[in-house]
Order: C-alpha cells, then sequence, then structure tokens
C-alpha cells in the first residue's frame, strides 16, 4: 500500500513537472508576458494532452523500477529518450489541433528543461521514496542466502544506497561466525529458511551455496518471494554478463573483452 | 540395561531434507532410519529417544506407528541449534532426571549399523565400556569421526575428529556404559555438553577400561547427501523398490532407485534416485538425486541434487 501510494504519487507529479518545463520553456523564450501572437493557453493544453502519452513512453522504459537508480547513466539515457518523444508529441499535437508550427527554439527548451526538470525530480523523489520505503516495517525486506565478500558488499551497498530492498536476515548454508554483517543479522544456516521466510520476505538474494539454487527458487515460488541470483554464484565476477536471448531461451552471456563498439552488434 | 538414542539435531547438512523433518526419521530405503536400530534392539530393553520440541509430534508418530511399547519419545524443550543441551548434556540430564542406574546402551540416531545388537551385547564383559568401531579404511575419512587406538579388543586412545588420525578405526555411535562410568558422563558432559565422544577420552583418562566392538558389516553416519546416497546404494542395491501406491511406467533405471508411496514416475530415466512420497515424475532425466515428498517435474534433467517439498519444475 506504501509503495503503491509513493508510486502514485510520482507519476502524479511526474506529469505536473512534465507540464511545468514546458509553461518554463514558454515563458523563457516568450518573457514573463502571455504573449497574444502566441496565446498560453492553447500551448498548455497540448502541453497537458501530450503528458500522459509522455508518461506511458516513460514507463516503457521501466524508469520507475523499484531496482532502477535514478543517477545512473543508462536512467538518463532513457529520461532523455523519453523526452525527445514528448517533445515530439508535443509538436504534432499542436500541428494536429491548430494546425500551426512554431518556434524551434522553443521545442529546443522544452526539451532541455523537460529532461534537467523531470532527471533532477526523479533524483529528489527516489531519495524520499527510498527513505519512505525503507522505514520499519520495510515494505521490501530481504533476505540474503550466503556469506561471501561479494554478499558483504551486496548488503552494504544496498544499506548506504538506500535501496528499497532493505536486507532484514543472513542465512549461509554452512553457518558463518559473523552475528550480523553491516547491521544485518546473521540468523543462521538454511534450516531457519522457512522460518525467516514466514516473516514477511518479499525479495531472496542468493549470494552463494549453488546447489540449493533449486531448492530457494522452489521457496520463494510457494511464498510468492522475488527471486535474485548473483552472477558470482556462477563464478562471473568481472561484472561482465549480460542476459540475452537465444531464439527466445534466455541464456546468460559473457563474452571476451573487446572493442566497445561491437556491444551493440554481438 | 536402558537404550538412549540422540536424535536431537537439527541436521543442517542435509538441508533441505530435514527441512521439516529430523534426520533419524530419514527414509533410508523406504524405512525410517531410526527403526533400523529400534528394531534391532532386544525387546526386553526399554528405549528413550531424545529429540527436541520441532520434530516431537514426528517422532511421537512414528513411534505409535511402529508400535513398540517400551519406547519412549523424550522432549527437549529447544527450538533451534543453538538453544541445544548439546549431545552429552541431554545425556547427562536423562541420567540424572530419570534416576537412571542401569546399564547404558547409547546410540546415535543418524547411524545405520549393520552388525547386530545381539552380537554387540554379548561382546559386552561385566563393568568393562565397550564402544562398537568401524574400519573405513582411509585416514582421510577418518578425520570426521572419532578414532579408536586399539591393541585387540582393548582400546588404549580415543581422539575426537583428530586433524591427524593415527587410525582409521572409527567409533560408530554405539557404546554401551556400565552404570559405574555414568557419574564420570555427568561431570563431563558439564564441562563438554556437546563432545560425546569426549567422554571416552574422560573414562580412559582415569583409568577406566574400554573395550572395542569391530564389526565388518555396513555402516553409515548419515551426515551428508552424500552419504545417505551411500546408503541408500547399499541397502537398495542394484534394484527398484516402489511403495504402495507408486508407478513406474514406461521408464529406464540404473543403480538404487526408490519410489515412494503414491509416486507416480513415466517416460524417465531414473539412476541412483531416491522419491519420496506423493511425487510426479514425467519425462525427466535424474541421477543422483533425492527429491522430497510432494514435488512435481516435467521435463527436466537433474544431476546431484536434493530437491525440497513441494517443489515444481515444469519446462515450459
Amino acid at each position: 500500500m506504501r509503495y503503491r501510494s509513493l508510486l502514485s504519487l510520482w507519476l502524479l507529479t511526474d506529469l505536473a513537472v512534465f507540464v511545468g518545463s514546458y509553461a518554463a520553456a514558454y515563458f523563457l523564450r516568450v518573457g514573463l508576458i502571455l504573449s497574444t501572437d502566441f496565446p498560453f493557453e492553447p500551448y498548455i493544453t497540448v502541453a497537458a494532452i501530450t503528458s500522459p502519452l509522455w508518461l506511458i513512453v516513460l514507463i516503457t522504459t521501466r524508469t520507475f523500477a523499484l531496482t532502477r537508480s535514478q543517477s545512473s547513466f543508462r536512467n538518463l539515457a532513457y529520461i532523455i529518450y523519453s523526452s525527445a518523444v514528448g517533445t515530439a508529441l508535443f509538436a504534432l499535437g499542436y500541428y494536429f489541433l491548430y494546425g500551426l508550427f512554431f518556434s524551434r527554439m522553443l521545442l529546443l527548451y522544452a526539451l532541455v528543461i523537460s529532461t534537467v526538470a523531470i532527471w533532477i525530480w526523479h533524483l529528489l523523489y527516489s531519495k524520499f521514496q527510498r527513505m519512505m520505503l525503507r522505514k520499519d516495517p520495510p515494505v521490501f525486506p530481504t533476505l540474503i542466502v550466503g556469506v561471501t565478500r561479494e554478499s558483504r558488499e551486496l548488503i552494504a551497498k544496498l544499506n548506504k544506497g538506500l535501496n528499497p530492498l532493505k536486507p532484514v536476515a543472513v542465512l549461509d548454508g554452512k553457518g558463518c561466525k559473523d552475528s550480523e554483517i553491516d547491521g544485518v543479522p546473521v540468523r543462521g544456516k538454511l534450516n531457519k529458511l522457512e522460518d525467516v521466510l514466514g516473516e514477511g520476505i518479499t525479495h531472496l538474494i542468493q549470494c552463494s551455496d549453488l546447489e540449493q539454487s533449486l531448492n530457494l527458487l522452489s521457496a520463494c515460488r510457494q511464498k510468492k518471494i522475488t527471486y535474485m541470483l548473483l552472477p558470482s554464484v556462477l563464478g562471473i565476477v568481472e561484472r561482465d554478463e549480460k542476459v540475452e536471448s537465444l531464439e527466445g531461451q534466455p541464456v546468460t552471456m559473457v563474452g571476451p573483452k573487446e572493442n566497445a563498439l561491437m556491444w551493440f552488434f554481438k | 540395561m536402558h537404550a538412549f538414542i540422540l536424535a536431537g539435531g537439527f541436521a543442517t547438512r542435509l538441508w533441505p531434507l530435514t527441512e521439516k523433518r529430523a534426520k533419524p526419521l530419514l527414509p533410508l530405503a523406504g524405512v525410517p532410519l531410526i527403526e533400523y536400530l529400534v528394531r534391532d534392539i532386544p525387546d526386553e530393553i526399554p528405549v528413550t529417544i531424545s529429540t527436541n520440541a520441532v520434530f516431537k509430534e514426528a517422532f511421537e508418530s512414528w513411534a505409535e506407528h511402529f508400535g513398540r511399547s517400551n519406547v519412549e519419545i523424550l522432549i527437549e524443550d529447544v527450538q533451534s541449534d543453538d538453544q541445544k543441551l548439546g549431545a552429552l548434556g541431554a545425556t547427562a540430564q536423562w541420567i540424572t532426571d530419570a534416576k537412571i542406574d542401569d546399564d547404558v546402551l547409547l546410540l546415535t540416531g543418524d547411524n545405520y549399523c549393520g552388525f547386530s545388537f545381539d552380537a554387540f551385547l554379548a561382546a559386552a564383559k561385566n563393568d568393562t565400556t565397550l564402544i562398537a568401531v568401524h574400519d573405513i579404511g582411509d585416514l582421510d575419512k577418518a578425520k570426521a569421526f572419532g578414532t579408536v587406538i586399539a591393541d585387540g579388543s582393548q582400546v588404549n586412545g580415543f581422539e575426537e575428529k583428530p586433524k591427524e588420525p593415527k587410525t582409521t578405526l572409527v567409533n560408530t555411535g554405539c557404546s554401551l556404559l556400565p552404570n559405574s562410568v555414568l557419574p564420570i558422563l555427568i561431570d563431563h558432559a558439564k564441562e563438554h555438553p556437546d563432545n560425546v565422544g569426549g567422554v571416552f577420552e574422560e573414562l580412559l583418562n582415569r583409568g577406566k577400561a574400554i573395550e572395542c566392538f569391530s564389526f565388518s558389516e555396513a555402516w553409515f553416519d548419515i551426515g551428508s547427501f552424500d552419504a545417505y546416497i551411500e546408503a541408500t546404494k547399499e541397502l537398495v542395491g542394484d534394484t527398484v523398490i516402489k511403495e504402495s501406491g507408486s508407478s513406474l511406467d514406461s521408464s529406464t533405471h540404473n543403480g538404487s532407485v526408490v519410489i515412494g508411496a503414491h509416486s507416480k514416475v513415466s517416460g524417465s530415466d531414473l539412476t541412483d534416485v531416491v522419491i519420496f512420497e506423493n511425487c510426479t515424475i514425467e519425462d525427466c532425466t535424474l541421477s543422483n538425486c533425492v527429491l522430497d515428498k510432494g514435488c512435481t517435474l516435467r521435463g527436466i534433467d537433474l544431476t546431484g541434487k536434493m530437491l525440497r517439498e513441494g517443489t515444481k519444475l515444469e519446462k515450459k
């Protein structure tokens, strides 16, 4: 409920920021007046009509996904792309409604301002949302399975970055000496799995114990918990894996290092 | 004489088979492991099985089904590994609480012993501790057990899980303790509640004689997936055990295969596989696998896996 409310608020405020950034572009181009040559009302009406379409484009880029970091270049690229589509939709909409084109500079202003405003708003809102989602009791309590160098790093990153997936417990197949990792209690071995999952866990991240992946996955499916697997469990530690598809069948791919441009073609 | 079986462990190495089941209740070739022990103990010897509250109902249900009147289930009131009294601690508490002044046949509930307890008990000498020992023939493997240094049947030394074993003769979790050494056990348990094997070292230190009963029949400490599969291969042999209501249609099988009650297997290749009750296996290739009850597999190949209860793997 908390997550849905926050997400709804985010979507609504995004619409407002989009329309607001178009208003800002208008006044920046026209000046702080309501021009009679280029009236504000039809302009802002088209921006308002365009905004839900733009939002749909943005949603399809999974910018609002729980696992997406708003500060990543990838996310910025998606916002730029959505804003460009939004600007194009706006120009088309204006032409279809009023049979007119107008200042190309205004479109450029609208593109830049909407991109920057949306990105800044996303950075701010996602921080606020993360704080709200992690407040006790956390909305997405996450179980970490396996105590390894990688899992220690992951827990530290999730906590430092206030990730919505809040580690609340750690289990290890063979047991470990630590009583906690970065403040997260180590609850014991996998024989505690049922008990821990019964405490409302929403996500499980497997960080070791490869031989138990089927059983962890099975437990997650039975309890409708999201299962995640660190590539390091498979021995992939160089951050160069990709999930691809071969004739529709997903495969995890690690290719030889080569020219970065080849990424687009291989 | 009174038999006391330690069955309070949480058996984390056999997870997930032991997720909802005590290790001594794991079926081995279709029979709960503990049943092999209890049915071989002479009828006139009362048996106390010590377990923990988590497995209380399962043991009570088993005891009722087993139907031997002088079996008592003793519940150690703990819910997790870190609250346990310890195996020796539990034994000492039982001796104290139940005011035991008989000789005690002390057994660990997760062992399969192929020898006859009649023969073991017949080898006992008056007022002398007797332990059953087995030559596992591998010094590396011996590191995981209590090793016994013996001269003939006389035990001269005992080392619990030594880093560098001097012998491949290991303690098999079956011992006969005369009532005269019970105070030493209780005393030792105060400092070392987890170390059952340590009590033998203590007895030797106090000048108490220990004899060993060496046997060549099969013995398994069912502590891991590999040990469970090995024990199954030994007991089942190159055949299939089909329990009531189970079926094996249009399938091939190699090695030891156990199909639990009401499990259905069709169109599959099975090699050294144990399938617990109420499973459905269709069009699968399984090798060295143990499937807990209620699993459903369709169109899957698996090797060397233990699957938890209710696992569903269906190829889309």
